[in-house]
């Protein structure tokens, strides 16, 4: 909202300090009610300053022709002193002894042009004639502008007009203060702030006694949705251009002139935050309005020509036959004053706020009628002030002359009296104000009060402020008038004992992962939640019912009705796409190698079949209609491909980040194909990771179809996570007592089918070594080693000469002890050689040429 | 070396000191050195051996045999014992002046990092819980109950305005009729609403976590992260809120830096008001004298701040005439801007490796 400090000035019934250099010691500068509003709760969004120094009233004495330009003339123009030759190409010059607006040589035009002596085709021009936007007091740049002929040659423009020179504040208003959005409401805060008496718009001409109670001119249908509805019948209009002022005045707060009746509506507007809305009464059929409800499908044209098909819940002005505005947002085409409107029919009104803010957006018309009427504006005192205004200044402005009214009521709000103990402001606060400042600040913004009960002031609000309703809203005013500096930082102290509320597990393991992976050399990247719908389906699977935690179906997608852009159609369902994002976003830009790592949350729509753990507590039932929301860990590593078939090194090192980030937790994953192949993945280079036998996550190499869809077939990626829903609670560790007898190894070399995993083959090894029974006590087993922590270590996975192909030889290194002695050779090697064949007999039903290398 | 037969046992005796003398100053091993040993005084020894003429010499020359063939023994123990000292000193001189450049290493592997928004997060999560603050997440889809109708934001009015919200179509295979409708929360605060109509008064918490708004603009991103505290007792003041938001300005800026308050409006509190702190960007122990972070303003505008609504309290359960509270909120993103000097939110979102790597911490 623009605020005009010349019009505030009038209403503090006192100059305001409008032009820079602003004296800061001075409280009434433009700066420092600037100050001043925004300590009031009404934030100052900038200043601008206005001011036309130089610009003066001409006289026109005499237009010829310029000889070699048909489109320009030369006028002699009287400034008040002497005459100027100036040469101007307006067509709207007026004739001999006409005004205008000119700016002579040295004068500076606001947008930064010093005029200066020069030529135009031969003929020297000292000066310019101006138009409004040249002059930045209006938005008609049609021509030149044109002034009243009794105006007195070389005065000074801005002496003439009010709010030439001028400093326009912006302010944000917040949601409950409709009465800030006029100046009238600005005015009576600064007023009580600057200890000056506010002065009410004047009504020079009140509505006139001749005028009759007309009932017929408006008929009240929709009571509950108009409360009150004040019509005037207007005669003798005479419709034209508004006068300067008026013009300057809205075009500072933001307004285009129209014509003299809307000028004057919209000044009103601006004034007292009461919108209305001039009808042309001849193009009324009845030449009444009836305010009721549309019936679905009726049609409208509005002012601006859009045609709108009603729904039973808008408001509307009818005339006899059909809907002339939709209330409070917009008027209709159909009886708009235009030229040659000569009866007027003035709306001044006060309709139900969350209707008016339904229709507004149902139909995306934001008016700052609707603005307004949406908050909700003064139903009494201020409403019939803002009718008598306009009708004088329509009376003024016009000629139109009122000759009938009517007031239709139905039940109008009735603000309830508060009750405040003047003690209460100080408790909720925690700073003393003494109860004669309570009450001058609250009288002071026109709340009445009964102080007889010392202890339970009854307090009623002014009907222009709606957001007065309970005693804080008191405090709170009483809060921004007395200010804030002196508040004391003192905590409260409560003889009440606090809980300690139980900490999120799943948020505490999230956190606990990310630190693992960023352990790693990995660098944590958070993408938007939001993905495009064909990157979410790349996840989707019809498997029924889900094989894994990350399985999910199409109608599982989580999506907003809303989405700003078609690649945010759905919540993530998945991490992959947005660290890919990621990655193609890097790789676009630089050639290094890349390693991402994100945690955080995917949306799913629980099946109706799986309802997981059944919410409890008080919020259970909203609970129970929510998506689910599980964290994931997930890792990525990409690097441009070394140009030979990769061998599938990064995704070996994702899995490696993913397994030492469960490490650090105290997790021990092991490494076998998953539940079910992840489509999204290479089909052979993909792995589980399984905690006992739940499978906690998959890492793998990309697809090569995912990577080309992506522009990525130059890269190797490398992509892992993990479900945290799947993993178990973090153990607490149990102590095991320290070997002290030495171990033994032996190492295994096994060729193999390459389909063979060395999963598989530590599975066999490791069930061969247990059915090995022996009837010694204390006998060597397979156990870990010091150094890694593992029973069998795989050495090396060897594909290449010497090994056939489709085979490969996997090393391995088998490690033996006893609990409580030191082991023999003899014995070992025969444990050993029992493993080997325990194992090989395994393996062969799988690969018959599997063995010994 | 054989012995000279014709040769008197002192003459052999004489002859072999000389030979291990001569092959003394050659010896440049320990394992040389154990060979001489061997070669004269091994159990084949060449002075071993003479022991054996003990025997062949008349019994009164044997006593001065004896002796001579002790004083050989001894002056070849007495060479090999400081031939092996200097060797070892050889040795220990030649490690020592070794030389190796540690100025020349190799680049350290390039630390993983935590996103300046984990980072800021965490920090401030820290702080509050020094200062007696629980940790409270909640769910992002959340119900339209919980992110307005509980926190005084009424259907229609225009305070829904102050935040343009994502809303979440319920699943086709589970429609749900009259199911509670649905919204990407727009800030935290529904997890102040659970969290009171879970656990009562007095409650203490802090509710940091993600955010969604429709909004996509160089200040603006879609998704964003806040910090919310709520903090309901009895005798609960608008001054003790000051306090607190003083304290944790100490303990996350730096001491001394003092915070303000402006009135303003947001519909879950009254009295409402954002609150700045005095800029710590440009503050010299006292004053703030002005930056470009500040806009040479000395203040920082951090949030949103005031007494808890009593129509909030009453709708999340609690009687507002026995307690009162407050609460607060602002943007961690913008948080780790300003402490980082992250200089365009985008950076905040897009992963770029460059932008990353910076952010190593502790
Ligand atoms: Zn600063």
């Amino acid at each position: 909202m623009l605020l005009s400090c010349t019009w505030l000035s009038e209403l503090l019934g006192r100059p305001l300090d409008v032009s820079p250099p602003f004296r800061a010691d001075d409280p009434f500068s433009a700066v420092n009610i600037a100050a001043r509003l925004t300590n009031l709760g009404l934030e100052v969004e900038g200043i601008e300053y206005f001011e036309l120094p130089k610009i003066i009233v001409g006289r026109v004495d005499e237009v010829t022709p310029h000889p070699d330009a048909s489109k320009l003339n030369i006028v002699q123009l009287f400034d008040g002193a002497r005459t100027i030759q100036v040469v101007c190409g307006a067509s709207n010059l007026p004739p001999v002894g006409g005004k205008v607006a000119f700016a002579p040589v040295g004068a500076v035009l606001p947008d930064g042009l010093e005029l200066s002596e020069r030529e135009l085709r031969g003929v020297v021009s000292n000066g310019m004639i101006c138009s409004e936007t040249e002059l930045r007091i209006g938005s008609d740049g049609e021509g030149i502008l044109v002034l009243p002929r009794e105006w007195e040659p070389g005065a000074l423009l801005q002496d003439l007009v009010p709010g030439i020179r001028d400093a326009v504040i912006e302010i944000s208003v917040t949601p409950n203060r409709p009465d800030a959005l006029g100046h009238l409401g600005v005015a009576r805060d600064l007023a009580l702030a600057l200890g000056c008496e506010l002065t009410l718009p004047a009504v020079p001409v009140p509505v006139p006694d001749t005028a009759k109670a007309m009932p017929e001119l408006v008929t009240l249908e929709a009571g509950d949705r108009c409360p009150r509805y004040l019509g005037y019948a207007l005669e003798d209009c005479s419709v034209g251009a508004s006068p300067l002022w008026l013009r300057v005045r809205l075009h500072r707060v933001g307004l285009r002139a129209r014509n003299n009746v809307v000028d004057v509506t919209n000044l009103v507007l601006f004034e007292t935050g009461q919108p209305m809305h001039a009808f042309d009464r001849q193009r009324l059929d009845g030449e009444r309005v009836v305010v009721r409800t549309a019936t679905a499908g009726e049609p409208i044209t509005t002012l601006d020509g859009i045609k709108l098909e009603l729904s039973d819940d808008d408001l509307v002005i009818a005339d006899a036959k059909a809907p002339q505005a939709l209330a409070g947002v917009m008027g209709g085409e159909g009886s708009m004053v235009g030229e040659g409107t000569t009866r007027l029919l003035l709306e001044v009104a006060f309709f139900e706020p969350r209707a008016i803010r339904r229709s507004a957006r149902r139909y995306a018309l934001r008016t700052d009628s609707s603005h307004r009427f949406e908050r909700q504006v003064d139903f009494a005192g201020q409403l019939e002030l803002a009718a008598a205004r306009a009708v004088s200044l329509l009376h003024q402005i016009s000629g139109a002359r009122c000759v009938a009214y009517c007031d239709a009521q139905a039940k109008l709000p009735v603000p309830a009296p508060i009750t405040l103990d003047p003690d209460h402001v100080g408790r909720l606060l925690g700073m003393d104000i003494a109860a004669d400042e309570i009450a001058r600040i609250l009288q002071g913004l026109g709340v009445t009060l009964d102080q007889s009960n010392a202890q339970a002031w009854r307090c009623e609000p002014p009907s222009f402020r709606p957001d007065l309703g309970r005693n804080v809203d008191l405090i709170e005013e009483v809060m921004r008038h007395h200010g804030l500096d002196e508040l004391p930082a003192r905590h409260s102290s409560s003889p009440e004992e606090l809980m300690v509320l139980p900490e999120d597990p799943v948020r505490r393991l999230a956190d606990a992962l990310t630190d693992g992976l960023r352990a790693n050399d990995l660098h944590e990247h958070v993408s938007l939640a939001f993905t495009a719908e064909d990157q979410a389906m790349l996840f989707a699977s019809e498997a029924e019912p889900p094989r894994s935690p990350d399985d999910f179906q199409p109608t599982q997608l989580v999506r907003p009705v809303n989405p700003m852009r078609l690649q945010q159609g759905c919540m993530r369902p998945h991490l992959l796409p947005g660290l890919l994002d990621a990655v193609a976003y890097n790789l676009g830009r630089h050639t290094r190698a890349l390693g991402l790592f994100e945690v955080g949350r995917v949306y799913l729509w629980p099946l109706t079949s799986d309802q997981a753990a059944e919410p409890t507590g008080p919020t259970a039932e909203i609970d129970r209609c929510l998506p689910t929301e599980p964290y994931r860990a997930a890792a990525i590593r990409a690097q441009r491909a070394s140009g030979s078939a990769p061998a599938g090194e990064l995704a070996r090192a994702v899995t490696r980040d993913l397994s030492a980030a469960l490490a650090r937790v105290g997790l021990h994953a092991q490494l076998r194909a998953p539940a079910q192949p992840r489509t999204w993945l290479h089909p052979g280079v993909q792995v589980g990771l399984w905690i006992g036998d739940r499978q906690v996550g998959v890492a793998g190499e990309l697809h090569p179809d995912l990577l080309a869809a992506r522009d990525l077939s130059e890269h190797e990626l490398g992509y892992g996570e993990l479900w945290l829903e799947a993993l178990p609670p973090l153990p607490t560790v149990q102590f095991a007592d320290v070997a002290r007898f030495p171990g033994t190894t032996r190492d295994l070399s096994l060729d193999l089918d390459q389909r063979i995993s060395s999963a598989a083959v530590l599975a066999a090894l490791t069930s061969a070594a247990a059915d090995s029974g022996s009837s010694t006590d204390d006998p060597p087993r397979l156990a870990n080693a010091d150094e890694p922590r593992r029973p069998i270590e795989l050495i090396e996975d060897y594909r290449g000469a010497g090994v056939e192909a489709g085979r490969h030889a996997l090393l391995l290194r088998l490690n033996y002890r006893a609990g409580q002695r030191s082991v023999t050779d003899a014995e070992v090697q025969a444990l050993h050689d029992k493993v080997v064949a325990g194992a090989l007999e395994q393996l062969t039903r799988v690969d018959p040429a599997a063995r010994v290398r | 070396m054989a012995a000279d037969a014709t040769a008197s046992p002192q003459e052999q005796l004489d002859a072999a000191l000389l030979a291990f003398e001569s092959a003394l100053p050659q010896v440049s091993s320990e394992t040389q050195l154990y060979d001489l040993q061997v070669q004269f005084l091994g159990k084949n020894g060449a002075v071993t051996k003479l022991r054996s003429l003990m025997g062949k010499v008349p019994p009164a020359q044997r006593k001065e045999l004896g002796q001579a063939f002790n004083r050989v023994k001894q002056a070849i123990d007495e060479g090999l014992a400081g031939r092996k000292l200097a060797l070892a000193q050889a040795a220990r001189e030649l490690d020592l002046s070794r030389h190796v450049d540690l100025t020349f290493v190799p680049d350290p592997p390039r630390p993983g990092t935590l996103h300046p928004i984990t980072q800021t997060r965490r920090e401030l999560e820290q702080v509050f819980r020094r200062l007696g603050f629980d940790v409270v997440d909640g769910p992002h889809v959340e119900a339209e109950l919980y992110s307005f109708d509980k926190l005084n934001i009424q259907p229609d009015h225009p305070a829904r305005d102050m935040q343009d919200t994502f809303f979440i179509a319920r699943p086709e295979h589970d429609p749900r009729e009259g199911a509670p409708s649905l919204v990407l929360r727009p800030h935290t605060s529904p997890v102040q609403a659970r969290t009171m109509l879970r656990y009562g008064a007095p409650v203490r918490i802090i509710a940091p976590g993600t955010t969604f708004r429709r909004d996509d603009d160089p200040t603006h991103s879609p998704m964003f992260h806040q910090i919310e505290g709520l903090y309901v007792d009895r005798n609960v003041t608008m001054a003790d809120l000051k306090a607190t938001l003083y304290r944790f300005v100490g303990a996350f800026f730096g001491e001394g830096l003092a915070v303000r308050f402006r009135p303003s409006y947001f519909p879950f509190v009254e009295p409402g008001a954002e609150f700045d702190m005095q800029c710590a960007f440009c503050f010299d122990g006292q004053v703030s004298h002005g930056c470009g972070l500040c806009k040479q303003s000395g203040w920082i505008e951090l949030g949103g701040s005031g007494m808890v609504h009593p129509a909030v309290l009453e709708q999340c359960g609690i009687d507002p005439t026995v307690y009162t509270g407050w609460a607060f909120g602002f943007g961690i993103d913008r948080m780790a801007m300003l402490r980082h000097g992250i200089s365009h939110l985008r950076h905040n979102f897009e992963g770029d490796l460059r932008v990353l790597e910076q952010f190593t911490s502790p």
